[in-house]
């Protein structure tokens, strides 16, 4: 589903390579977990298969399209909820959603089925005509990932969607991608909270960029001979502070 | 931006306003016919319509060009004179019957546009004095008559045209600039990276919105000027709407154009003025163009906001038609496709595009 080949980019400004070479493959119906320090290059990896960013080299298949060149064939099908909540304060929860459903073509009627549904799952029932600067943070992040599933995309990035938020609420979530994923959707989402990773079917671990280990959880910490999946991290860094 | 904004708005203003109404154009009827009369013992010539000519010819304040009369009010009412005048076959026998005691007293005509006071007292005060200076004339009259339809126009009625203009120049801008910006500050510009919607949509949907903004400006200041205070609209609504709506579309594809060079709101902010005090200062809002030293003013016509004045003070001020405003529905017209090449050339479409 997504696959991406020597993907690098270099930001002009302070000729900064945030992402190095990386080549990660992620099956159809998988929750792929990114993880790896802040500035680690989790974010941009993210915008470049999204199509918010442009490589500068490197390869980036999502759904079988080209990014970002074929971006405007595979937009409709993949959903967003990217690091910042990225919704309008100054709008209601309903008044955004209907935005971003309009942007994917949905119709009322689907829309209002589907908004209704997410707000039973992602407990927003209630707040419908609120604004979303009068959220707190946890459910603007749940209003966030409401948005990035309401046209029913293929595949989700989900950018630090868990981070900040409750450990009731995480757990909530994480519960939820899981269903998702009996459903055929497959998810990448990133962190930089290391044990967050043990829930997802594989991990990859970045550190400036680059890809340092990749598996699934309990086999990485098998390789390293450690129970967690910060200590694989901490092991693969050497406890060195990334200069990213 | 910080110091370059401030540095730019004083100099501009500096230049600009530092000067005085000059080089009116006008037109002279001179059909004085001159006479001769005797003073107590002494005979006396006198041509005053030749030397009220002669004074004005080298005065600075107007830029004098000779012809009937007649001729000389058609042109008033299209814009080509701002005033005629007319002296009238007697002139010099009047003054110099006043001289000999006789209760007359010497007119001259002046048929004026009164949308500009600033204007038409520097043209009166330069007839005056051309007058005065002729042979130390004393008792005549100036018989104003104002151009379209004779009204004497308040200072709202002048001023409600520019502030129109401004309106859409300056809060336009400002407000255009903040809401586009803040779609980059807020973060919803990324997530809108990765939907369906292109950039070119992007780009109507943020033009027809701001639009809407824009017009409802007009409408408020109107509504204020002409309901409220009452101030003079002589020509049709309809065109006057037409003429805001296009200006403001013009003003909307610049905000938006500038929009993807500001980083934040704080550099969009700064755009707003570095735009609006200039347009005031060279459009002829604030001083006639004519006023303004002879190296700014072929840069006046460059300034979106002073045909946005010719077309305003055309229709309320003046009752001009279509016809008589082609050329500068015309000129807002190619600003507003211009600015929509150069709005769609630059929009993004990823974050570092």
């Amino acid at each position: 589903m997504i696959e991406t080949e020597n993907l690098v980019k270099v930001f002009k400004e302070g000729n900064i390579r945030a992402v190095d070479g990386l080549t990660i493959s992620i099956r159809k119906g998988e929750i792929y977990a990114l993880i790896g320090a802040n500035g680690s290059g989790k974010t941009t990896t993210v915008n470049m298969m999204t199509g918010a960013l442009a490589p500068t080299s490197g390869r980036i298949i999502v759904l079988g399209f080209e990014m970002p060149r074929q971006r405007r064939l595979v937009s409709g099908r993949i959903g967003v909820a990217p690091q910042e909540y990225s919704l309008y304060p100054d709008l209601t929860l309903e008044q955004n959603a209907r935005f971003f459903a309009r942007l994917y073509g949905m119709n009322p009627q689907d829309f209002r089925r589907r908004f209704n549904e997410l707000n039973e799952i992602l407990r927003l029932r209630g707040r419908e005509h609120s604004l979303v600067s009068n959220l707190s943070g946890g459910m603007k992040r749940r209003a966030s990932i409401e948005c990035a599933l309401l046209h029913e995309p293929e595949v989700v990035f989900f950018d630090e969607a868990t981070v900040g938020i409750d450990p009731v609420l995480r757990a909530f979530l994480w519960d939820y991608f899981r269903t998702l994923r009996s459903n055929g959707l497959t998810i990448l989402l990133t962190s930089h909270v290391m044990d967050e990773a043990g829930k997802a079917d594989r991990i990859g671990l970045v550190r400036a960029g680059k890809l340092v280990e990749e598996g699934e959880p309990e086999e990485l910490m098998t390789r390293h001979n450690v129970h967690s999946i910060e200590e694989v991290f901490l092991k693969l860094s050497g406890n060195e502070v990334s200069d990213a | 931006m910080l110091f370059a904004m401030p540095a730019v708005v004083m100099l501009i203003f500096g230049f600009a306003l530092g000067g005085q109404v000059s080089n009116v154009p006008i037109l002279v009827d001179n059909q004085d016919a001159g006479y001769s009369a005797n003073l107590g013992t002494a005979g006396v010539s006198l041509h005053a319509g030749n030397q009220i000519l002669a004074s004005l010819q080298t005065d600075s304040t107007v830029t004098v060009t000779t012809g009937s009369y007649s001729t000389g009010r058609a042109n008033v009412d299209s814009g080509t004179y701002f005033a005629a005048i007319l002296i009238p076959s007697n002139f010099s026998q009047t003054v110099l019957m006043r001289a000999q005691g006789r209760n007359v007293t010497a007119s001259i005509l002046v048929y004026i546009d009164g949308t500009k006071p600033t204007i038409a007292a520097g043209v009166i005060g330069a007839l005056q004095s051309a007058v005065q200076n002729s042979s130390g004339i004393k008792g005549f009259s100036v018989v104003q008559q104002y151009a379209y339809g004779g009204v004497k126009f308040s200072g709202l009625d002048v001023s409600l045209p520019s502030v129109t203009a401004f309106v859409l120049t300056f809060l336009v801008l400002l407000i255009s600039l903040l809401t586009v910006s803040r779609e980059t500050t807020s973060g919803t510009l990324p997530r809108l990276y990765t939907t369906p919607l292109t950039a070119v949509e992007r780009l109507l949907g943020y033009t027809l919105s701001l639009l809407v903004v824009g017009i409802m400006m007009v409408v408020v200041v109107l509504v204020v000027g002409i309901g409220l205070f009452g101030a003079v609209v002589r020509g049709d609504t309809l065109l006057l709407f037409s003429a805001a709506i296009l200006y403001a579309l013009s003003q909307v594809l610049l905000a938006v154009f500038l929009s993807n060079f500001a980083r934040n709101e704080f550099q969009a902010v700064q755009l707003a003025p570095l735009i609006g005090f200039p347009s005031m200062a060279l459009s002829g809002m604030l001083v006639p163009i004519s006023s303004l030293p002879a190296w700014i003013q072929p840069f006046c016509r460059l300034i979106p906001m002073y045909y946005a004045n010719q077309l305003f003070e055309g229709i309320m001020l003046k009752g001009y038609d279509m016809g008589a405003l082609a050329f500068d529905f015309a000129i807002v017209g190619v600003m507003a496709v211009l600015f929509l090449v150069l709005a769609m050339s630059t929009v993004k479409d990823r974050i570092d595009a």
